[in-house]
């Protein structure tokens, strides 16, 4: 049963449309990413679930409500979601103990389980021993956990987190990845969560939308929209991907840069102009001298090599002047100017809806 | 939070609200402008307006107010701009001393300051006079300043004008960020071609703003004027509206003599908002650097001496001619030890029967006017400042309205609303609060509206969706956060109510009379000595109640307001 449905969703600002037409369903329990750049609508999709404004078409269904659509929107106090916002948004006056508790006074909850809740979830959130700080006493990664609990204790029927992960330097961020999917695990509430970061979406989500300009590209599983991407905005965007456009000369075949390169995925359509994605890594380089053995293989010429440790990341340029980047092992090194063979094996050129 | 539609008590506090605020704003307007078209019985006329341009005894106050009014703009921007500027941008010795004591001329009630500049240079009985007499060996008859002229009268304005250019220009200069001029002196520019290329070019603005402000204040200005140009023999225009008033009055006319005063502050209102709204000018100072004072050299305590100048015809000697008649058992003769007394004490305290129930009126007003106005002011920011749909911009616009409702005019439109049914307050304390609650709104407002604009909505939105109301957010989220603010907007709003005379001077009857309509009054009967111990008790209240709010820490002791947050 889905838990979260968003019908035919549009929200207009004047003529600028930040959300078009987008429908959505979302399984009881399941984290969804919207993932996409800024201005995608993501944002947007967000705050119309939070009940903080109104659409301008279409509904939105939390469990069996309509909670939202142009004539009526329920306020945000009764849709019992709860929110982890990107600057936290934790009340300075409070401690993390009231912070944290908020939600349940709101709720008249009594309070002896009050404070057994906080006990709980300060310990799940390895918080336990910064209740009575004020938050500003905090380091971004506690008050990005206070924030957390403060959204989970109420045993929100849908959390949404608003690019929770943004605030936190690097390293930080990555170890907060896992611990939101642990915290997920643990609790199974179902989750709307937006970031523009691949990698938050795929280490955190058990499905992905990737979105642009107002429209949902695709909606699958991490491994779905990274290996079967279906636009080439989706391909651009999960990882590097190189686009391939030349003249289809038959449904598995595409001319580019003299050579017929065989692709998958979509069939197409001969004699039109088509796109095929392949993965910067996924491409092999080797010396301009010998052919290689697979038919998939163009000639072309080294633009800029860059040793970057554990990998050398390339610049060719083929026939008709198509740039390809690479992404090779550093043991071979080809300098610029150099004449190389590049291959791009079959089973990674994927050809995309155009 | 944008457009949301909402099924909470905002709905209804949002029409309420701006009921309440027509009934503040829209009804004395309105009546004013009914009045200022009718004839005594009421029939539709124009004459009162042509009685205004034709008759000498309208007309001339007109001309004399914007004369005087021109002349305090100019005389304040040469005088305040330059101060700006030193305690600002330059390394003048004693530059926060000369910040503070601007801030004290800032508040003093000018009505007040015009007394002591009686008690300095009346022309026999100034004490300046006198001790020029003393020191030349001169006839009696010789003056060597005489404050009831209109360049004295013009002088005591700019004493407690000069301040509002002061502040706007300094705050200017403090802002502008210090790597515009360091991009200057890398070109090669000298200090003073930076100061004269770059810092005086963006500080303009501010200027201009600051001049228009000093026009629109000595425009509206009664208390200097009624002090100081009655025994001189001539009217202004604020004098003259209450002389209307006088018997028999004429309300007609005095509606009509209201209106184009306030037509004339909401045109320069409108102009200074668009010459400080410039885009090109607003400079939103980013990561700046600490700003280089210019190194004054030997100039350092020439300029020091410059502004202790001022502060002493402004601040000093005013406060010294006060404390002199206070304590002076012949308030016009320099105290000495011999004469020392506290029988002024006695008198105002415990002798003049209208003092108790002036202070005690005051009191009462201050108080309730400072928390019904905190708590409007609270209630509209919270509904404008997140939202921007029709009703809150109507509703902003209603609340700040006020700001070109002259003092004076709006006392007259009070009184015409007042004195007839269905509500006759007149004559009540009422009137009086619904006047200080109308006149310091905008201000409040404004506050208020800042402050809520330095909570970050995200804050507010926390609380909506664990459940909390809009009302219970602002109750258990916002207003403590407010906290300060509230506890500084309450303040101000009672300190300004307290030195306000120019709208009760209107309003007041023998039963509702504030401690400023009593000053007011002591003068007309020449009781300086009454009046500078009645002046200092307000200014040491003032003090007392602007120092701890400036005291008064945040809520809670633990509470830090981090910059992540």
């Amino acid at each position: 049963m889905s838990s979260v449905i968003l019908r035919n969703l549009t929200k207009r600002y004047g003529t600028q449309t930040a959300l078009d037409d987008v429908t959505l369903e979302i399984e009881h329990g399941q984290l969804v990413c919207l993932l996409g750049p800024s201005g995608c609508g993501k944002t947007t999709a967000l705050r119309l679930v939070a009940g903080f404004m109104s659409p301008t078409a279409g509904e939105i269904s939390l469990g069996d409500r309509v909670v939202s659509s142009p004539s009526r929107t329920l306020s945000p106090e009764q849709r019992n979601v709860s929110m982890v916002f990107q600057g936290y948004a934790l009340w300075p006056h409070m401690t993390v103990a009231q912070n944290v508790a908020y939600g349940l006074e709101v709720r008249r909850v009594d309070r002896a389980t009050i404070a057994k809740k906080v006990a709980a979830i300060l310990q799940t959130t390895h918080l336990d021993g910064v209740a009575d700080r004020y938050p500003a006493e905090l380091s971004g990664g506690q008050q990005q956990r206070v924030s957390l609990a403060r959204a989970l204790i109420v045993e929100p029927e849908t959390l949404l987190l608003d690019e929770p992960l943004s605030n936190l330097d690097t390293g930080l961020r990555e170890e907060m990845r896992f611990e939101m999917r642990r915290l997920h695990d643990a609790y199974r509430y179902t989750s709307i969560y937006v970031t523009h970061d691949q990698g938050e979406a795929m280490t955190t989500a058990d499905r992905i939308a990737v979105m642009n300009a107002g429209r949902i590209e695709q909606f699958g599983s991490p491994e779905e929209v990274y290996e079967e991407p279906r636009s080439e905005f989706v391909a651009r965007f999960l990882g590097g991907s190189n686009i391939l456009r030349g003249k289809a000369i038959d449904a598995t075949h595409l001319e580019f840069a003299g050579a017929p390169i065989e692709c998958h995925g979509v069939p197409l359509a001969a004699g039109r102009d088509a796109a095929v994605s392949i993965r910067q890594h996924h491409i092999a380089l080797s010396n301009g001298v010998s052919r290689p053995a697979s038919p998939n293989a163009v000639q072309a010429t080294v633009v800029r090599n860059v040793f970057l440790g554990s990998t050398r990341d390339y610049v060719v340029e083929a026939k008709g002047g198509s740039q390809l980047r690479i992404i090779a092992a550093p043991e071979q090194s080809f300098a610029p100017g150099t004449s190389v063979w590049v291959t791009l094996p079959r089973e990674h050129c994927r050809a995309l809806v155009s | 939070m944008t457009e949301t539609a909402r099924l909470d008590a905002s709905r209804a506090v949002l029409p309420l609200f701006a009921g309440a605020l027509f009934l503040l704003v829209v009804l004395p307007v309105g009546w004013l402008a009914v009045f200022a078209f009718s004839d005594h019985a009421g029939h539709f006329t124009l004459s009162n307006f042509r009685l205004l341009v034709t008759d000498p005894s309208f007309r001339d106050p007109l001309v004399t107010a914007l004369a005087l009014a021109v002349s305090v703009s100019v005389i304040c921007s040469a005088v305040a701009a330059p101060m700006g500027y030193l305690v600002a941008r330059t390394d003048m010795p004693f530059r926060r001393p000369v910040r503070l004591l601007v801030m004290a001329s800032f508040v003093t009630p000018p009505f007040l300051g015009a007394i002591a500049w009686e008690l300095l240079a009346a022309p026999n009985s100034g004490l300046l006079n006198q001790l020029y007499r003393a020191a030349r060996g001169a006839d009696p008859d010789v003056v060597l300043f005489d404050i009831y002229t209109f360049w004295g009268l013009a002088f005591a304005i700019c004493c407690y004008t000069f301040p509002y250019v002061f502040v706007l220009v300094a705050n200017a200069l403090d802002r502008i960020p210090a790597d515009l001029e360091d991009a200057s002196s890398m070109l090669g520019g000298s200090a003073a071609r930076t100061a004269r290329k770059v810092t005086i070019p963006l500080a303009l603005p501010a200027l201009l703003a600051g001049a228009l402000v000093a026009f629109l204040q000595t425009m509206t200005l009664f208390g200097s004027p009624a002090i100081l140009a009655l025994p001189a023999g001539f009217h202004v225009i604020t004098t003259k509206i209450w002389s209307l008033f006088q018997y028999p009055p004429k309300p007609e006319l005095a509606a009509a003599a209201s209106l184009p005063l306030l037509l004339l502050t909401v045109v320069l209102l409108r102009a200074q908002a668009k010459i400080l709204g410039r885009r090109g000018y607003t400079v939103v100072g980013g990561k700046s650097g600490e700003v280089r004072p210019v190194a004054l050299g030997g100039w350092r305590w020439p300029a020091f001496a410059f502004c202790f100048a001022v502060l002493c015809l402004s601040v000093l000697l005013p406060y010294g001619a006060l404390f002199n008649a206070a304590f002076s058992r012949i308030p016009s003769q320099p105290l000495t030890f011999s004469n020392f007394t506290f029988s002024h004490f006695q008198f105002v305290f415990q002798e003049l029967s209208s003092t108790k129930l002036a202070i005690k009126n005051t009191f009462y007003l201050g108080m309730s006017a400072a928390t019904c106005g905190t708590i409007f002011a609270l209630v509209i920011a919270s509904l404008t400042a997140r939202a921007a749909t029709l009703g809150t911009r109507a509703l902003s616009f209603l609340a700040t309205a006020p700001i070109a409702i002259p003092g004076i005019t709006l006392g007259v439109g009070l009184f015409l609303a007042y004195t007839r049914g269905p509500v006759v307050l007149y004559g009540t304390l009422w009137i009086l609060l619904l006047a200080y609650v109308t006149i310091e709104l905008p201000a409040a407002y404004q506050q208020l509206q800042a402050a809520f604009r330095g909570i970050s909505g995200e804050l507010e939105e926390a609380s909506r969706i664990l459940g909390a109301s809009r009302l219970g957010t602002l109750r258990r989220v916002t207003a403590p956060l407010l906290g300060p603010s509230l506890v500084a907007t309450w303040c101000f709003i009672f300190v300004a109510v307290m030195r306000e005379l120019s709208a009760a001077v209107i309003l007041f009857t023998s039963e509702t009379k504030v401690l400023s309509v009593l000053i007011f009054d002591l003068n007309e009967s020449g009781d300086l000595a009454a009046i500078s111990v009645l002046g200092l008790t307000m200014l040491v209240l003032t003090a007392v109640i602007l120092v701890a709010a400036n005291r008064i820490p945040g809520f809670t002791g633990g509470m830090k307001l981090g910059r992540r947050i």
